[in-house]
C-alpha cells in the first residue's frame, strides 16, 4: 500500500533537517509518494498596493522556491528515493490565510498519510506576536500522523 | 464656493477674518506646505486647516504629524482630522520583539468604511484629492484617551477598583468586542495602545483610532492586536503599570519571574500579589501575558470569553 507524505518545504536549515529525516526514514519503503510543498505568502496590497508588482513578485519567488524543491528533490534521491516518487507544489497564500491553513487545506485535497513540517524554535514571545506554523498543524491536523521536526 | 463664500464662512465659523490670500489645495502630496489657515478642497467639500495634529502620547514630548491635519468642515462646521498620505516604514519595538511596519492609507480607508457604524471606533469617509491621494477625512471625537483618562483618576488602587473601575471595565470590554468584530471582518488594528482608545465625552463610549498601521504578519495576523489588548487590560486594572521596583518598594510584594510580563522584562502582569482582591478570573486572563504563560490567546473570541467571566465576577464581588 503507498504511503504519502507531504513535506512543508522552504528555504530554512529546519527544513531541510525535516527534509533529511524523511530521506532517512522512508528510503527503505517502496511505496512511498512524497509530495514537496512549499507556500508563498503573497504581499499585502496594503504594502505593495500595485497589482502588476505583486505579480512580479510572487513569480520571482515562485521560479526561486521550484528550483529550491528540485534542489531539495535530489537531496531525498541521495538518500535512495526514487524521483518519480516525488513532485513539486508552489502554491501562493492570500492575505488572510495563513501557512498552516495552506498545508492543512493541501493535506485534505489530497489525503496524505503523513505531513512533516520542520520547526523553527521560535521565542515564546515570537510566537505570541507571529503564531507558530508546527504548532498550528499539530493542533489542527486531522486523520494523519504529523511529523515535527527540530 | 468662489473665494469671497469662502471668506465669509471662515469668518463665521472662527469670528475671524482669514489673514492674507486664501490658498486652496486640492492635491495634498507636499503636506508640508500644508498649514494653518490653508483651505482643502476635497470631493467638492471645503476644509479650513487649523494647524497640524500632534501625537499626545503621555503629554509629553508631543510630535507634530505634518501628515495629520486639524480641520474645520467649512460647510456644516464641524471638527474633523485630515489625515493625508504618507508613507513610511519602520521598525516598531513590541517590548523587545522589534517589527517591520507599514502606514498603509489604504487599510485605515477601508476599515473607516468597514466600522462606519460600529460604535467602538472613530468614523470618517476617505475621498481622493486631485492627485489620487487617498485622504482619510475623520470626525473628532471630544473626550480624553484612555492613558489620560486613569491617569488623571485621584485615589488609591483600592478605592478605585471598587468604585470606578467596573463601568471602565465594562467600557473595555465592549471596545475589545469592536476588535474582535474588526478580526471578522478580516481586518488587524495594528496599533492598539491605551492612548489610541478615546472615551467619546458625547456618549461614553470607548473608540479606536488610528488603524493605518500594518505588518507582514506570519501565522497569527491578531497577534499584535492581542498583545496591545494584553497591555490596555493590565493598565487598566493595576490603574496604571506596575514595575518589579515599584511594587516591591511600595506593596513589599515577593515577586518571581513568572509574575512579570513575557514581552516587558520590569512589568508585572500578576497583579493579584499587589491588589490581592482582584478576582481570580482577571488574573486568568492577565497570566496569558505573562513570562511563563502556556497558553496564549490565538482570537479575540477566546480573551472575550475569559473577559465575560471577569464581568460576572466582578458583579458579583459588588
Amino acid at each position: 500500500m503507498d504511503h504519502s507524505i507531504l513535506i512543508a518545504a522552504d528555504p530554512s536549515e529546519n527544513a531541510l533537517r525535516a527534509v533529511d529525516y524523511v530521506g532517512r526514514v522512508m528510503h527503505c519503503h517502496s511505496n512511498v509518494r512524497i509530495t514537496l510543498l512549499n507556500v508563498i505568502k503573497g504581499p499585502s496590497p496594503d504594502i505593495l498596493p500595485d497589482e502588476d508588482e505583486r505579480e512580479v513578485y510572487v513569480q520571482r519567488k515562485r521560479s526561486e522556491m521550484l528550483a529550491m524543491l528540485e534542489e531539495i528533490s535530489r537531496r531525498l534521491t541521495a538518500f535512495g528515493i526514487e524521483g518519480t516518487k516525488m513532485c513539486f507544489k508552489t502554491e501562493v497564500c492570500s492575505e488572510n490565510a495563513s501557512i498552516a491553513q495552506r498545508i492543512l487545506q493541501e493535506h485534505q485535497e489530497g489525503e496524505y498519510d503523513t505531513i512533516v513540517v520542520g520547526r523553527r524554535g521560535m521565542s515564546k514571545k515570537e510566537e505570541f506576536l507571529f503564531g507558530s506554523v508546527s504548532s498550528k498543524v499539530v493542533r489542527e491536523a486531522r486523520n494523519c500522523t504529523v511529523w515535527v521536526v527540530e | 464656493m468662489k473665494e469671497s463664500d469662502l471668506e465669509e464662512r471662515i469668518r463665521t465659523l472662527t469670528r475671524s477674518a482669514p489673514k492674507g490670500k486664501l490658498r486652496v489645495f486640492r492635491d495634498t502630496s507636499q503636506f508640508m506646505n500644508i498649514s494653518a489657515g490653508h483651505v482643502l478642497q476635497l470631493s467638492d467639500r471645503f476644509y479650513l486647516v487649523r494647524g497640524d495634529e500632534v501625537e499626545g502620547r503621555f503629554g509629553i514630548d508631543e510630535q507634530p504629524k505634518f501628515w495629520v491635519k486639524k480641520a474645520l468642515d467649512l460647510q456644516d462646521g464641524s471638527s474633523k482630522i485630515v489625515k493625508l498620505v504618507f508613507y513610511e516604514s519602520f521598525t516598531m519595538h513590541l517590548g523587545d520583539l522589534a517589527v517591520e511596519c507599514f502606514r498603509s492609507p489604504r487599510k485605515e480607508g477601508r476599515i473607516l468604511e468597514k466600522v462606519r457604524r460600529d460604535p467602538s471606533f472613530m468614523h470618517g469617509i476617505t475621498v481622493e484629492d486631485d492627485a489620487g491621494n487617498t485622504v482619510r477625512i475623520v470626525d473628532k471625537i471630544l473626550g480624553p484617551c484612555l492613558y489620560n483618562f486613569i491617569h488623571r483618576l485621584d485615589m488609591d488602587h483600592r478605592t478605585y477598583f471598587f468604585t470606578r473601575f467596573p463601568p471602565i471595565f465594562d467600557r473595555l470590554v465592549e471596545a475589545a468586542e469592536g476588535i474582535g468584530r474588526l478580526h471578522d471582518a478580516g481586518e488587524v488594528h495594528g496599533d492598539i495602545r491605551n492612548d489610541h482608545l478615546l472615551i467619546d465625552r458625547e456618549h461614553g463610549d470607548y473608540r479606536w483610532i488610528d488603524f493605518d498601521y500594518t505588518y507582514e504578519w506570519a501565522e497569527n495576523r491578531f497577534g499584535v492586536d492581542l498583545f496591545g489588548l494584553g497591555n490596555v487590560l493590565l493598565f487598566v486594572m493595576g490603574k496604571g503599570f506596575h514595575t518589579l521596583k515599584d511594587a516591591t518598594l511600595s506593596s513589599g510584594a515577593s515577586l518571581v519571574p513568572a509574575d512579570m510580563s513575557l514581552f516587558f522584562q520590569h512589568r508585572v502582569i500578576n497583579l493579584r500579589k499587589l491588589f490581592p482582591y482582584i478576582p481570580q478570573s482577571f488574573q486568568w486572563v492577565l497570566m496569558h501575558f505573562g513570562r511563563e504563560a502556556e497558553l496564549f490567546y490565538e482570537n479575540t473570541g477566546e480573551l472575550l470569553a475569559d473577559l465575560e467571566t471577569c464581568r460576572s465576577d466582578l458583579a458579583y464581588l459588588l
